[in-house]
């Protein structure tokens, strides 16, 4: 494991597109998550940024975030297939194999498992001529899909190829999904690994889930749950997967820092996280019993 | 109620029932014409208003559209589905999440519905095949063209070759098993001389596709995903090669890609354009 399996995300760092691209690279990663606030905010539009990525030579790791598309009816559907194709547009405009689709929050969507694979079935097919993977998140305040186990359960029930989950540190610890879960997940079909940690021992309520995963959230190693992001990690890789890690981190102070301070606190967890993942692929010791 | 003839059976959802034609596109329309008049096909029809060709050759109807063409190279550029109910065809499949055609994209003025497929291609529904043709509507017939032409060798629509990229296999597999109910024959089960990839049977047995990921090593050629080949059914193969042969086709004719009883493909034209015969009985 190396800087080249870590992308930033640039939702971590303030300022324009061009210079979060600049202090990624020159930082020496090779990915980057893209939101697409970074693409249809641009101040040239949405080509110029589209240009400005594909220019950068990084890879990118995947797109977010399309909201709330599983679970309605009627005009809300119709909608929302509206922006998940305009989405699934962008995506691959920017050369994005992957586009994150988080559990719905929505007041007016239905937890009928049949209406949720239904409608993730049908944002896979809108993906397949297009060449993108659908990652499929457990938001940790999810109306009805908040931990990893029950958005692994909708994506086999939908039983698509281009249609996966996407695993996030910060949702897992933030409602102590149990890591013995996970062998339960078949690695190829993780399409994504999101990192980060946060400060509090505890999140007591949805609002505080919430308030803390938009600003407070933390590099890997830099947080209190370093145990749990460890033994999360370990499991992960162990368990075979070997796609792309992406660190997550919302923070309101990371925004308002140098951009190249930001990026080396990236490259510090990237070495607490492979570090971590090395030892664990050491042979054990060989211990000097013998059998005479 | 809805009548009993609108509910879709399990195995072909939307009463497919074969390929009423097949588009191609190109910018050279009288150089691809005159390789078609070779392969077989006779002219047969002109379009009222756009630069569009209609060719039959028995069962089989070819549409060549040089409207917009801005490639030379002839490509598989449409694939129009016979099915029971165009409309319910075309809602079905935005039901499930194919994409609509864009609008006035069609080469017909008249309204034939159509989702997005592979690459640029598109696929039609059309339920109007029976007792009217939808040429008549569009076309002009030339003078004095025979509107049945028989088929060389008893040639048919034997199915489409559709390349795509490495490990797409799977995606591509359940966006036709779930829009139209095609089926996967077993590996190893193969059809000609080109005996790669994965065939898809249509869910009324009248036609394949076959999906061809790139060769393995093969990153440093250009591969695109696409429609890349028509294969022509034949029920004797040599007897069809020799046919056109004569009327100057030429088949490609060393390594595992010889003419046999199974199959033949003719060489490249006009850039890249070829034709693969495949023993079949349909």
């Amino acid at each position: 494991m190396n800087l080249d399996h870590f992308g930033m995300d640039t939702i971590t760092l303030a300022g324009p597109l061009e210079a979060k691209l600049r202090a990624v690279k020159a930082a020496g990663f090779t990915q980057i998550m893209l939101n697409a606030t970074d693409i249809v905010g641009h101040p040239d539009g949405e080509s110029a940024a589209i240009a400005a990525v594909r220019a950068s030579g990084l890879r990118v790791t995947g797109f977010q975030v399309l909201r709330d598309f599983e679970g309605l009816a009627g005009h809300l559907h119709a909608y929302k297939v509206d922006v998940a194709k305009a989405m699934l547009e962008m995506c691959r405009a920017l050369g994005s194999s992957i586009l994150l689709a988080c559990s719905s929050t929505s007041a007016h969507a239905t937890g009928e498992t049949d209406s949720l694979k239904t409608d993730l079935q049908k944002l896979a097919l809108l993906a397949v001529p297009l060449n993108i993977r659908i990652a499929y998140e457990a938001l940790s305040w999810g109306r009805y899909v908040n931990e990893f186990p029950q958005s692994w359960d909708l994506v086999q029930e939908a039983d698509r190829a281009n249609l996966g989950v996407c695993l996030d540190s910060y949702h897992i610890l933030a409602n102590r999904t149990d890591l013995g879960l996970l062998p339960d997940i078949d690695p190829r079909k993780v399409f994504l690994v999101q990192l980060s940690d946060f400060m509090w021992q505890e999140l007591r309520s949805p609002e505080d889930r919430i308030d803390t995963a938009r600003h407070f959230r933390v590099f890997p190693g830099e947080g209190v749950h370093s145990l749990e992001v460890a033994e999360l990690v370990r499991q992960i890789d162990g368990m075979g997967y070997r796609g792309d890690y992406s660190f997550e981190v919302f923070n309101d102070d990371y925004r308002q820092l140098p951009l190249p301070m930001v990026c080396e606190r990236a490259k510090r967890s990237v070495k607490w996280v492979s570090d971590l993942v090395s030892r664990r692929s050491l042979p054990l010791r060989r211990t000097s019993t013998s059998r005479g | 109620m809805t009548s009993p003839e609108r509910i879709p059976e399990p195995s072909n959802p939307l009463g497919m029932d074969g390929i009423e034609f097949i588009e191609y596109a190109t910018s050279q329309p009288q150089a691809f014409g005159d390789l078609l008049q070779r392969m077989g096909f006779v002219p047969l029809a002109r379009h009222r208003s756009r630069e569009v060709m209609l060719y039959r050759q028995g069962p089989m109807n070819l549409i060549v559209n040089s409207h917009g063409a801005t490639s030379g190279m002839p490509t598989v550029s449409a694939v129009a589905l016979r099915v029971r109910d165009a409309a319910f065809a075309h809602k079905h499949s935005l039901d499930l999440g194919a994409w609509d055609m864009p609008t006035r994209a069609s080469a017909m003025e008249l309204n034939i519905p159509g989702i997005h497929g592979v690459g640029d291609s598109l696929i039609y529904f059309v339920d109007r095949y029976r007792d009217f043709s939808i040429y008549d509507v569009d076309f002009i017939p030339l003078p004095g063209a025979d509107p049945r032409p028989p088929a060389l060798s008893g040639l048919h629509y034997f199915g489409v070759v559709q390349a795509i990229l490495g490990e797409r296999t799977r995606d591509w597999v359940d966006f036709y098993t779930h829009l139209f109910g095609f089926s996967v024959l077993p590996r190893g089960q193969y059809f000609g001389v080109l005996p790669k990839g994965t065939l898809l049977e249509s869910p009324c047995h009248k036609f394949y596709l076959q999906l061809i990921e790139p060769p393995p090593g093969a990153d440093d050629i250009q591969w695109d995903e696409g429609l890349v080949r028509l294969g022509l059914g034949a029920a004797n193969v040599p007897a069809a090669v020799r046919a056109l042969q004569e009327r100057g086709i030429v088949f490609v004719d060393h390594g595992s890609v010889q003419p046999s009883d199974k199959g033949a493909l003719t060489q490249f034209y006009l850039g890249g354009v070829t034709f693969e015969l495949v023993v079949s009985h349909l």
